[in-house]
């Protein structure tokens, strides 16, 4: 898995997955992705245009990263998922929980930053 | 593209590792279209083999990667017959529940990927310990299988 980490605006992260992500990956995504709430952060973005899988830990993965954007007040958005991913999302009862958008610049365009 | 129907099982030996699940997923991505099942009964199937092999790792052998798992596809003019056999700890599959899904928590989606996916699923203790799962899929009725 291939990850990649940007602040495209300040408190605007944008994290860009590549890859499968599935039980070998979901740890090491979650230890990039949870540190940033501990940052000055006010919306963190996953692009999953590159991720053609993904299996109830990555699922697992973003559902506690969700519980963490409540807690702390940050906007937590998936962007890019294919149809292959947002279907599995949709089967976990979970697509409409996510705030979803076909792209990235979709979610950040015209956002201020903190 | 004509799909295809094979006479006796296939037996896929691999290793209990995560890295190495991608080989199971391939291997029942093909097979499942190969045999004629929509694109999405295949996501679900990959998915639902994914997860019983994710099962096994981390409950039957507590992430322990030297161990095998053994996976046999049997296909009949009905159904597509998935087993995966480990050589863990036993479980009492009475305890294998998922959660509630109103609940927005981590976890407890892999039985219930694995239920969506399938038509029927059993269990079985076999001689020499671990676990036996069956998953059987009947084959879509307008689409039968062809040489």
């Amino acid at each position: 898995m291939k990850i990649q980490t940007d602040e495209r605006k300040p408190g605007v992260f944008v994290v860009s997955l590549a890859g499968d992500l599935d039980m070998s990956s979901s740890p090491q995504v979650r230890n990039i992705l949870l540190p940033i709430f501990r940052k000055k952060v006010s919306h963190i973005v996953v692009d999953l245009t590159d991720v053609p899988y993904i299996d109830s830990s990555g699922i697992a993965t973003f559902v506690e990263a969700l519980q963490l954007s409540r807690k702390d007040k940050v906007r937590f958005s998936l962007a890019g998922a294919c149809r292959r991913v947002e279907s599995i999302f949709d089967l976990a009862y979970l697509k409409n929980i996510f705030e979803m958008a076909p792209d990235v610049n979709q979610l950040i365009d015209g956002e201020q930053g903190r | 593209m004509a799909f295809v129907s094979f006479k006796g099982p296939v037996i896929l030996d691999v290793p209990a590792d995560p890295p190495a699940m991608f080989i199971v997923r391939e291997l029942v991505g093909r097979i499942s279209s190969r045999i004629g099942f929509e694109d999405e009964a295949t996501d679900k199937l990959v998915l639902a083999v994914d997860e019983a092999c994710t099962n096994v790792i981390r409950h039957a052998y507590k992430n322990s990667n030297d161990k095998r798992i053994v996976i046999t596809f049997t296909l009949s003019m009905d159904c597509f017959e998935i087993m995966i056999r480990d050589f863990g700890t036993g479980a009492d599959p009475s305890t294998f529940q998922g959660r509630d899904l109103k609940q927005i928590r981590p976890g407890g989606l892999g039985i219930h990927f694995i239920k969506s996916a399938v038509d029927k699923i059993e269990y079985d203790t076999p001689p020499g310990g671990g676990m036996l799962l069956k998953m059987t899929k009947f084959m879509p009725r307008q689409e039968k299988a062809q040489n």
